[in-house]
């Protein structure tokens, strides 16, 4: 008799008794069927344990090391028609191009990180009701997957600090995965894609600002775009700004219809302090926007859904 | 937060169209979500003197003959200059000022919905006919009251004229309805308590206008210096106390005992004893602006606190003063601050019993909690229709406790939501007493008491007109400057040229107002002169800078996305959580995953360690759709607590390449095929690599199957770079995946740390052959050997052939010789 045979006989037995219990008197019955109950269990995830042995025991071994098993036929790629590449990808692919075109270095940002880069090196006061905004997630240890790029500012201004020392700009951009603690629906998505920038010099000045951001959304939409602000919050930019471009004629847009594209200002001087960059000697501009709708406008896609669901389907069409 | 412009226009002459000006909120002040059009909301809708009343014996109707004016009213018939409607309300009476609804006309609370509810002519009990109809608040959409019609004071005279309303005045003229209501984004203003009020909103409005901005106008109360206000019988007297003189001073019995400044830097109330009857039976302006911001009118007391907090920001909160003292169990009212104990229990005016914690403030009766602080009211000292005396609070807490009840308790009410933006200390007396100046038909004040432990320092910042210029990039003069910062309340003294530096520069010393408690350097005071001035007035340049550099990990993803899907495969994006079921399933331990606490399900709990499970979930869902034939790949990131951390303290990140080859048709070797574009990408990447069987034991390789997968190492380091093979039979199972299954994980940083980006390039073919060789050694033994029988020649794998019953395979080779 194998293993399995034999559990399966002791499974039989304690079955049978339990038969028994109707015998018992009324008051030993609960414990009786405890008891009992315990050892089916036991009894069950052994015999679960065995036929996984059991299923993974025959196994032919191959030729590790081989190109094809013995008798088959080399294997090949599939066709090139089924590829593709992830739209948000080819995106960020190209969104970081244009930045490096114009001078940007690319940083990509952590997917786990920790209070002091999300919140504390951003000048968000302790415990303030700003850090409620961005619906963080968190884990036992308290640490936080990041709700926007701008937690790799601070190690962005320390990783190039060195940069200003030899007189010249901190330029990067800093494309990634962000998340947030919200419901799903067509237009929101707990996961989303983020690109940061950040820019520091002796003479910087709002003014560059939006002629970078112009300059770039000029570039990645191939038009001439008229741009607006308006103010905005938060913590780590003083000025705050809300940036926004006159929807592109080649999607759809109309004359006056303008699209939020990010959330830009000038870098808190506390940002910098923290970083050990003096605010005195340096200025600053940093922006953030969310890829995600960069392609959905691009592309015309209804629900933001279709991004993280793996359906081939949806995937294939993006050669 | 719902912004009535008409009520805005009461503090700012306005001079250009609506749309322009909200055109510039949005642009200089905060984004303007929407924008609801009350133009025409009510119209047709008149003010109408009920001349004779005659009650319809056995029925609830009366049959009224109103004075609708002198002016002509389409679609109805004059009987004696006078209109026949049956109204069914109690309260309908000869003599009273009352609100119709002209046949046509729409009624208000209908707007907005589908099909909007048109008066008309009615006949009613079959023989009375009745035009239109005596409207009650609720119809109005002034609320949900629908125990009468709404009366009007016949005493009551028209926005900004002498002339007392009469019969065919318009409804929407007498409270200036015609209006258009903002909807505000409020996260964008978290820093600006101030403007969670009327005044502070209409403030900001005549900054971004250019205009001086004056409280004072139209008669609107001061929130700095508060109006003298009646104490008890004595005639108008100045308060004895003023907020800006002495602290902590209490008059006569009212007692304020505050725990600890840091939770409540001021506490200011009022004692109002009740000393005749109220006028609350005619519809105001306050219960037509509570209205607009979307609050209901309750009754006069608390409709006075709500209306000053949506007119200052500054919360109001009103105790019924007898069962406050009750409560107490003295004889005088005691008002104590502190922190609440934990497990300290309150029922609130909602009737929910709440258990407290030490985070939050409570405010007591003697030791008794009768509030949280600054969220809401306890049910012990409600106002109700009983109510003889009262007390009106005014106070601020600390927003870090506030936001912590919140949390806490799930309290989002509209007192909260200006508590946690920090309101200043400066206005609380002046709103109570504002507060008993509304109230003063029913009640006189008592007693007056503030508690100011906390007082704020004045706050002054220097900066110069060329750090302004320079930071935003614009060439503001020093006159434009003071002008923007003086008409929102800002004092500003300019210093001599000759104390600083550039001589052509102005240094400024900026005082802020009270009421800006979020002004603290001077990039804070280049936002207000940028702001106000409209950044889209600072035209975009361009700097000019270094070239940049290559991010290699970045380039790399780009090369394996681009060759991989030319190999057909797809690339995808899957979370980053997953469950702890799916790491099971994995044969991945769940503790060595960092765990979310606040997960949004338990499908989303844990960080993934690795990229495959994830994918194998997606095979079987693409193998439904149906798809026949898929190689799947995603480069993200993956973290496991085993890999400790950084030098920063955060946990070590990998990235992973992660693919999964999966068909259901397909009976030969799936482990060949992941082979297979792992020997492509390696070929691509220049690196040496060679299969080992399993030695390891990581979260990467426990579903896989030992004998028919292997570890990937670079040929001279020996160092692992990933793993390929098939799955366990029992995970194929869990999966609910076919045999023709097979997986690969790979380390990113590991190819970037073996790519060779220099090789050697041979060109033009001299000669071909194959060769076959029967042996019972490995492929890559034999391989090994004939590489050292030709060692300039290029070596490819053509066949490998076994005859039935025998040991030895026939391994067929092309060889390419080049020069």
């Amino acid at each position: 008799m194998n293993e399995l045979e034999k559990l399966k006989l002791d499974l039989k037995n304690l079955n049978e008794e339990a038969a028994k219990i109707r015998e018992l008197e009324r008051e030993k019955r609960a414990e009786f069927g405890r008891k009992l109950n315990l050892q089916k269990q036991e009894i069950l995830a052994q015999i679960a344990a065995a036929e996984r042995r059991a299923i993974n025991k025959d196994v032919v071994p191959i030729d590790i090391t081989a190109p094809c098993n013995v008798n088959e036929k080399l294997p090949e790629y599939y066709s090139v028609e089924q590829g593709s590449r992830h739209p948000l990808m080819t995106e960020l692919d190209r969104v970081t191009e244009i930045y490096q075109m114009m001078g940007f270095d690319v940083l990509e940002s952590r997917q786990l990180d920790d209070e002091y880069h999300m919140f504390d090196s951003l000048n968000f006061a302790k415990e303030h009701p700003a850090r409620d905004g961005y619906d963080t997630f968190r884990t036992e240890e308290g640490l936080i997957p990041p709700a926007h790029t701008s937690s790799m500012q601070n190690r962005a201004l320390k990783k190039y600090k060195s940069r200003l020392d030899e007189g010249k700009p901190i330029a990067v951009v800093i494309p990634g995965r962000v998340y947030r603690n919200e419901d799903v629906d067509a237009t929101h998505e707990h996961t989303f894609y983020q690109c940061e920038g950040v820019y520091v010099s002796t003479d910087c000045t709002m003014s560059q600002m939006l002629g970078i951001l112009r300059e770039f959304f000029e570039k990645y939409y191939e038009q001439k775009l008229n741009i607006r602000t308006q103010p905005g919050y938060f913590p780590f930019t003083e000025p705050s700004l809300e940036f926004m471009i006159e929807k592109p004629f080649a999607l759809g847009g109309k004359k006056g219809e303008f699209l939020e594209m990010l959330g830009c200002g000038m870098i808190h001087p506390n940002v910098l302090k923290v970083a050990g960059i003096n605010p005195e000697k340096y200025h600053g501009f940093a922006w953030g926007g969310g890829i995600d709708r960069l392609v959905m406008l691009k592309y015309r896609l209804p629900d933001v859904r279709y991004f993280e669901s793996g359906n081939l389907q949806f995937l294939r069409e993006f050669k | 937060m719902k912004i009535s412009l008409n009520w805005i226009k009461k503090f700012v002459k306005i001079a250009i169209p609506d749309e322009e000006l909200i055109r510039l909120i949005g642009a200089r002040l905060v984004e303007v979500e929407g924008v609801i059009d009350e133009t025409h909301k009510y119209d047709h809708i008149y003010i109408v003197r009920v001349e004779k009343a005659e009650k319809i014996p056995d029925t609830h109707l009366t049959k009224c003959m109103i004075n609708v004016g002198d002016e002509k009213i389409a679609h109805v018939e004059y009987e004696d200059g006078l209109v026949q409607v049956m109204c069914g309300a109690p309260n309908v009476r000869e003599g009273m000022l009352a609100v119709w609804i002209a046949p046509g006309a729409i009624v208000p609370a209908s707007v907005h919905e589908d099909a909007p509810f048109v008066i008309g002519k009615r006949k009613m009990l079959k023989k009375y006919d009745s035009y239109g109809m005596l409207a009650g608040a609720d119809e109005l959409d002034f609320g949900e009251d629908h125990s009468g019609i709404v009366e009007i004071d016949p005493t009551q005279t028209m926005p900004d004229s002498e002339m007392v309303v009469r019969p065919g005045d318009k409804l929407a003229d007498l409270f200036e309805l015609n209006d258009k209501v903002l909807d505000i984004e409020n996260k964008s203003l978290t820093h600006r308590p101030d403007t969670f009020g009327i005044i502070g909103f209409a403030r900001e409005v005549a900054g971004i206008l250019g205009i001086q901005f004056s409280e004072n106008q139209n008669d609107i109360f001061s929130t700095r210096s508060p109006r003298p206000i009646v104490m008890g019988e004595a005639s108008l007297g100045v308060l004895p106390l003023s907020h800006n003189g002495l602290k902590n001073a209490n008059s006569g019995s009212l007692k304020i005992d505050i725990q600890n400044p840091d939770i409540c830097p001021r506490y200011s109330a009022i004692v109002l004893e009740k000393h005749g009857e109220m006028k609350d039976k005619y519809l105001t302006m306050v219960d037509t602006r509570l209205a607009k911001a979307g609050m209901h009118p309750i009754n006069k007391i608390v409709d006075a606190t709500n209306y000053l907090m949506l007119l200052t920001g500054q919360p109001l909160h009103a105790f019924d003063y007898d069962k406050f003292v009750a409560v107490g169990g003295g004889e005088k009212p005691e008002i104590k601050v502190r922190l609440a104990r934990e497990g300290e229990k309150i029922v609130l005016l909602d009737d929910k019993e709440v258990e407290l914690n030490n985070d939050d403030i409570v405010i007591c009766s003697g030791d008794n909690p009768v509030a949280i602080a600054g969220a809401m009211g306890g049910k012990s000292t409600e106002i109700d229709a009983d109510t003889k005396n009262i007390i009106i609070e005014s106070a601020t807490f600390s927003l870090y406790h506030l936001r912590k009840t919140q949390m806490a308790h799930g309290i989002f009410s509209e007192a909260i939501t200006r508590f946690t933006k920090g309101q200043p200390s400066y206005q609380t007396l002046a709103v109570a007493e504002e507060c008993a100046r509304m109230l003063s038909d029913g009640y006189k004040v008592a007693e007056v008491a503030d508690d100011y432990l906390a007082e704020p320092k004045e706050i002054v910042v220097k900066v110069t007109k060329a750090e302004i210029n320079n930071l935003l990039g614009t060439n503001y003069e020093t006159e434009k400057i003071v002008k923007t910062l003086t008409n929102v309340g800002f004092q500003v003294k300019e210093e001599s040229a000759s104390k600083i530096a550039e001589k052509d520069d102005v240094m400024l010393i900026v005082t802020a107002p009270e009421w800006r408690t979020d002004i603290h350097i001077k990039e804070d005071i280049i936002e207000e002169v940028g702001r106000l001035n409209g950044y889209d007035n600072i035209l975009p340049t361009l700097p000019l800078h270094a070239t940049a550099e290559m991010n290699s990990e970045f380039c790399l993803k780009r090369e394996v996305r681009d060759l991989f899907s030319k190999y057909g495969a797809n690339e995808l994006l899957t979370y980053s959580f997953v469950s702890e079921k799916l790491l099971e399933k994995a044969g991945q331990d769940a503790t060595n995953s960092y765990r979310i606490i606040n997960s949004i399900s338990p499908e989303l709990q844990y960080v993934r360690q690795s990229v495959v499970p994830s994918l194998l979930e997606k095979a079987y869902m693409n193998e439904k759709l149906p798809v026949e034939k898929m190689a799947m790949f995603e480069m993200n990131k993956v973290y496991q607590k085993s890999w400790g951390v950084n030098e920063e303290q955060v946990p070590v990140e990998r990235t992973h390449l992660g693919l999964v080859i999966a068909e259901r048709k397909n009976n030969e070797t799936a482990y060949y095929k992941a082979k297979k574009y792992v020997d492509g990408l390696m070929d691509y990447l220049n690196i040496s690599v060679i299969y080992l069987p399993l030695r390891v034991d990581i979260a990467e390789t426990r579903m896989l199957e030992p004998k028919r997968a292997a570890e990937i190492r670079n040929s001279e380091t020996d160092e692992i770079i990933g793993v390929v093979g098939e799955l366990k039979n029992s995970v194929k199972h869990e999966f609910k995946l076919g045999d023709y299954t097979a997986v690969a994980e790979i380390d990113i940083e590991k190819l970037m740390k073996y790519r060779n980006t220099h090789e050697e390039i041979k060109i033009g073919q001299v000669k071909t052959m194959d060769e076959t060789i029967e042996t019972d050694m490995t492929y890559e033994e034999t391989l090994k050997e004939i590489k050292e029988k030709y060692p300039e020649a290029e070596i490819e794998p053509m066949s490998i052939y076994q005859a039935p019953g025998r040991k030895e395979k026939n391994i067929s080779f092309h060889i390419t010789f080049k020069k």
